[in-house]
């Protein structure tokens, strides 16, 4: 008898009951987000849901100077934290992949570890450095992107590392047979083959920055303040529509990020890739 | 491949390793060791002392208060981790097996809550639970509830919220599992007359076991050090750990029992996260 799954799967109502639960997940981890931007037009002040009335306004006051100059704050730390930690991860990652020497598990362990301690505690972890060396004007921009880049370096390594993986290890001494130096090698062989791995990790980096909170409530100033943090701060008092609308903003940035990226490069791929690994 | 670089160069991976490894030595190591050194010494008028003591971590193993605190947070970390993986795993399954022309699209849906973040997401659940919020009209609507119930601030919609916030990595931890399972195991148990049911039950199951194991334990670690969303769901009488060390740290600037709360949830995270490793390294061996 011949088995075909695709008939079973069609056929069977484990799989419609299956389908089911699964409309359920996606009603549950959707849901809440557009309601959020459903509340952002409100006719009304308070963040009703079904919204009462419509309204542009909770969208005006989100992009007035209160809320746009944390956004842009937000957005330079995770760009400058996104090109840094991918400039430090890439000589760290190629490193790990292409040499054998003493310590490397050491190493290896020292890169994922900001990974696996709670961002938290990293946040107490330099508040308290800073504090101990006199560093308080430090606090603010400089601190947060000391703090962001040590938390996004692991992402950068990690993707980086993968795409070094997918490198065929002859074309290095095939260019090197050819007389091509150690850096022309790197540079004219292996960095275009690697190219889009470096950008998902800068990107990983970006959004992984531009959505913490856990790191930078401990390293912010009034003024200095990403924009999740002031909302956290806005979400103890009142609940107006503003940050409804704030908070579709910050959500739709990296939205646009990486479908932009995703088109030009092909990051698509790569998410399911590391997915793949677990 | 390393074979060429002996010799002369072997000094070379040093010359890419320095900068990198000092920037994390400098900003990540030391503040850790600093935060660990801080939780035995003594704290005198808000200012940490020179004084070394194991009273930080006696009080906080001792006073009630503390003791419930770290129930609530493994209670917390535990219902997420089990909610996570009931609702990630027929998710993770679906998307895995499933032929759909939009799988790609599932998937990026499936994930896309990643990119937003977790003060965003938890946002939608306090207009959902508050006292005048969606879920309190529907109810008063059906006519299910009398008066207006305070979902929150509670324990509940603290699982509630870091349920759903964690969900994708569940997702995607168990997705990582299911991939490795081969499809043609099933035909071969339901061509040997097992059922569905039993099919999944003893074949799928069993083999998707490490990869349950990992997105539970995942999902505990990272929910015991959520801060954002028992902030805005919970209140103060459901501290969970991350609020306690803002606390400490922040309003009662207290350095010693924050620095000491805050190892104490590092050896717990690291802990799970090396039985996650060591399941990973079995299914892989």
């Amino acid at each position: 008898m011949r088995f075909s799954f695709a008939r079973w799967r069609a056929t069977a109502a484990p799989w419609a009951l299956l389908r089911t639960f699964v409309i359920f997940v996606y009603a549950f981890s959707l849901g809440p987000i557009l309601i959020t931007a459903a509340v952002s037009f409100n006719g009304s002040n308070r963040s009703f849901f079904p919204p009462r009335g419509f309204s542009f306004r909770w969208w005006e006051r989100a992009l007035a100077p209160e809320w746009l100059d944390p956004l842009l704050f937000s957005l330079k730390l995770g760009a400058l934290a996104a090109v840094a930690s991918t400039l430090l991860a890439l000589p760290l990652a190629f490193a790990l992949h292409r040499y054998r020497f003493r310590g490397q598990q050491a190493l290896l362990a020292l890169t994922l570890g900001p990974l696996m301690m709670p961002t938290l505690v990293t946040g107490v972890g330099l508040l308290q450095l800073f504090q101990s060396l006199g560093w308080r004007e430090y606090l603010g921009f400089t601190g947060l992107l000391i703090g962001h880049v040590v938390i996004c370096m692991p992402f950068a390594v990690r993707t980086v590392s993968v795409s070094l993986h997918t490198v065929p290890p002859n074309v290095e001494l095939a260019a090197a047979s050819l007389g091509a130096t150690g850096f022309a090698t790197l540079r004219h062989v292996v960095f275009p083959l690697i190219k889009t791995g470096v950008i998902a990790g800068a990107v990983f980096a970006f959004i992984h920055s531009f959505t913490d909170v856990n790191l930078s409530i401990f390293l912010a100033r009034p003024g200095q303040t990403p924009v999740t943090v002031k909302i956290l701060g806005f979400l103890e008092f009142g609940f107006a529509p503003t940050l409804a609308a704030v908070s579709v903003i910050t959500l739709l940035l990296p939205l646009v990020l990486v479908a932009v990226v995703e088109r030009i490069s092909g990051l698509g791929d790569f998410i399911y890739g590391e997915g793949r690994r677990g | 491949m390393s074979e060429p670089h002996l010799g002369p160069q072997a000094t070379r991976p040093w010359i890419l390793i320095i900068v990198p490894a000092a920037v994390l030595l400098a900003f990540f190591v030391l503040p850790n060791a600093l935060l660990l050194s801080a939780s035995f010494l003594k704290s005198e008028a808000q200012q940490l002392t020179s004084q070394p003591t194991l009273d930080n971590y006696r009080f906080l193993f001792t006073r009630p208060l503390y003791v419930e605190l770290f129930i609530r947070t493994f209670a917390v970390g535990v219902s997420v981790a089990t909610l996570d993986v009931l609702l990630g795993y027929p998710l993770a399954y679906f998307l895995v097996r499933t032929r759909s022309r939009w799988k790609g699209l599932l998937i990026a849906l499936s994930l896309a809550p990643l990119l937003a973040s977790v003060v965003v997401r938890t946002y939608g659940w306090y207009i959902i639970l508050n006292r005048f919020g969606f879920a309190n009209d529907v109810l008063l609507g059906l006519g299910m509830i009398d008066e207006r119930i305070a979902f929150m601030p509670s324990t509940g919609a603290i699982i509630v919220g870091l349920a759903h916030a964690l969900l994708p990595y569940a997702v995607l931890t168990i997705m990582g599992s299911v991939n490795g399972i081969n499809p043609h195991f099933e035909s071969a148990a339901m061509s040997l007359g097992a059922n569905r049911t039993r099919t999944f039950l003893h074949v799928v199951l069993p083999l998707s076991v490490p990869g349950i194991a990992g997105a539970f334990l995942i999902v505990f670690s990272i929910a015991i050090s959520a801060y954002a969303t028992p902030a805005i769901l919970g209140g103060p009488a459901t501290q969970v750990a991350a609020t306690a060390i803002y606390n400490f740290i922040i309003q009662l600037l207290d350095w010693s029992l924050g620095a000491a709360l805050a190892v104490i949830l590092i050896v717990a995270s690291l802990l799970l996260l090396y039985a996650a490793g060591r399941l990973g390294a079995r299914r892989a061996a």
